[in-house]
């Protein structure tokens, strides 16, 4: 008798706590979609409202609301600009780690670098800033005789902040190569250079390839690092070495100041939209990745 | 016959050399790679060196316990700790036990089928949203929409957005390196999926899975972009201004080292700012180190292996 109520109890707490999981995961959906929901409504208000051209706020360099101008192309270009440096620069770089770690590091030197990784990961993005412009800023106003600001600065800051999602990504893709791969080659008379560059790299591909579009998701969507570096001129920048803005630095500028239903207010929301279109396209492409690789 | 051996001889010379130059360009590349990764953590190095060399100056019992000051040079950011600490700990009350549910649930229960997919995705890409978007949607939501005004909890629920992707993902990892055979035995002994779960599973997970949190705990300690336009950039008054009222703004560390850059009008902004991306720099070393000795003594003690 009491063991059939025991069985009962338990059947019960069983049940309860599946709602309870169930619900939790549920949460994360309801959650993206909110999300969306939200932003496309308020993002989309410079045109449904306001009824500017969409054409403008992408093509057009001219961004001054309080005159009606909503164009947003230089700060698109300048999100674009130091996600490429960054890429360009991060993302060989970050691989090659990855590389190192997966292939090359013997176990004791592995695991006394790892760490390191993992607090470049940690270091809030607003200290990367403050280094960028204590150290960096300087650094290069010395040398070039430019101000300092611009997108070289913000390109190196943002190269060394993709670096550790880069790096572990990569290692993970080295590491599911199978080692017949790896035999194969070696077994060929190939180096281990030879091995890592023809069979290895070309295996992990796919791998890799996931590796950088998570990098350029971390650079697009970096907000204080960069704008504490980036100089933030609402122009198409010239050069490296010119201040330029970001979608998200100009965002984090101007939120503060612009008012409820305002022209301003409108751009702004409509670039926190775009970057979330820009989130969710890398995400589409990654499984898209992933997928052509299974 | 002459000519023959001179041929093969230079053939053999030509296969030497070549050997030889493979040999040498995988010697370069060997030593490229090395010279790579050893370069990466000499910058970190420096880094850190020189974030002490820039703001040890600024550390004292004041500057980490005094009240800000808006005009005048000399004050400290004692609210601004304690409303980092304040909203890392209202974050975690939500983030965990949601990760914790979700990651049993996609692990445990649900191996296929369309709910987890569309959990999974949803998941990636909460995780891939930009900070500063998440903020604003915080602002949305929290700050305008339910009318919690510039606050901690809005800062708090915020964060928890943002960081429940990478919490699931800790826990989802931590079950799967539970071995099948402790699942089996349990469910041997006529335990209910659930009492598995709880009694079998999770003790060898937690070790894992505490390490993700205080790893995570570190990196939401040092959150700006999101905090911004949810929790505030000025700390409350009153109260000496270490208040636990959930709905008071609440200036976070991170953000007053923005903050006083960018927009404030004290003259000792260097001092200020050298000192806090110090003392935030050193909270992120701590949190690294506590993640690794706590996880692995609690693997030592829940399960009697290290």
């Amino acid at each position: 008798m009491t063991n059939v109520r025991a069985a009962g109890k338990a059947h019960r707490t069983e049940r309860l706590a599946l709602i309870v999981l169930r619900g939790a995961s549920g949460f994360f959906i309801v959650s993206i979609a909110l999300l969306i929901g939200y932003l496309a409504v308020e993002g989309t208000k410079l045109f449904t409202v306001d009824h500017k051209s969409i054409f403008e706020f992408l093509f057009s360099p001219t961004f001054a609301p309080d005159q009606g101008h909503i164009g947003a192309l230089a700060f698109i270009l300048g999100s674009l600009f130091v996600t490429a440096f960054a890429i360009a620069v991060g993302g060989p770089f970050g691989v090659a780690v990855g590389v190192f770690f997966a292939e090359l590091a013997p176990k004791r030197v592995a695991s006394a670098m790892k760490p390191a990784i993992e607090v470049l990961v940690g270091i809030p993005s607003v200290v990367y800033g403050w280094l960028g412009l204590t150290l960096l800023v300087p650094l290069i106003r010395n040398t070039t005789g430019s101000t300092g600001f611009g997108l070289l600065a913000a390109g190196i800051v943002l190269s060394l902040m993709i670096l550790p999602t880069v790096v572990s990504l990569s290692e993970d893709a080295m590491r599911v190569v199978p080692d017949s791969l790896r035999e194969g080659s070696l077994a060929l008379g190939a180096t281990r250079w030879e091995t890592i560059w023809r069979v290895l790299l070309p295996a992990a591909s796919s791998g890799i390839g996931v590796a950088v579009i998570l990098g350029i998701a971390r650079a697009i969507g970096e907000t204080l690092a960069i704008q504490l570096v980036l100089g933030n001129a609402p122009v198409i920048p010239a050069g490296l070495l010119s201040p330029a803005s970001a979608l998200t630095s100009e965002i984090v500028m101007d939120m503060g100041g612009a008012a409820q239903g305002s022209l301003l207010q409108h751009s702004l929301f409509s670039m926190a939209f775009l970057l979330l279109l820009i989130a969710m396209g890398l995400i589409v492409l990654v499984k898209l990745v992933a997928r052509k690789a299974a | 016959m002459a000519q023959a051996v001179a041929v093969s001889e230079t053939r053999e010379r030509k296969a030497a050399n070549s050997a030889r130059g493979r040999r040498a360009v995988d010697r370069l590349a060997t030593g490229a790679l090395w010279a790579m990764a050893l370069f990466v953590v000499l910058l970190l190095a420096l880094f850190v060196c020189y974030m002490f060399y820039l703001g040890a100056g600024s550390i004292s019992w004041h500057f980490l316990t005094g009240l800000p000051s808006e005009l005048t040079a000399g004050g400290g950011v004692g609210p601004e700790i304690f409303n980092s600490f304040y909203i890392l700990i209202l974050t975690l009350l939500m983030t965990v036990p949601i990760a914790l549910a979700a990651g049993i649930f996609l692990q445990e229960y649900s191996r296929t089928g369309l709910f987890r997919e569309t959990v999974q995705f949803s998941a990636e890409s909460l995780a891939t949203v930009p900070s500063i978007v998440m903020g604003l949607f915080g602002l949305l939501v929290f700050v305008q929409t339910l009318r919690w005004g510039f606050s901690a909890l809005a800062g708090a629920v915020t964060l928890t957005l943002l960081n429940l992707p990478a919490l699931m993902r800790v826990t989802q990892e931590a079950l799967a390196g539970v071995p099948a055979t402790y699942r089996e035995a349990s469910m041997a002994l006529g335990g209910t999926k659930w009492q598995t779960i709880v009694r079998a599973v999770l003790p060898s997970a937690v070790g894992p899975m505490t390490t993700g949190i205080v790893l995570i705990s570190g990196r939401i300690f040092g959150e700006t972009a999101a905090l911004i336009y949810t929790a505030g950039t000025s700390v409350a008054h009153g109260n000496g201004a270490y208040d636990f009222n959930p709905f008071h703004t609440a200036e976070t560390l991170a953000v007053h080292l923005w903050y006083t850059h960018s927009e404030a009008l004290i003259p000792d902004v260097d001092r200020i700012g050298n000192g806090s991306a110090l003392v935030l720099l050193v909270m992120v070393l701590i949190f690294n180190v506590v993640a690794r000795v706590v996880g692995r003594q609690l693997t030592v003690r829940l399960t009697g292996k290290g």
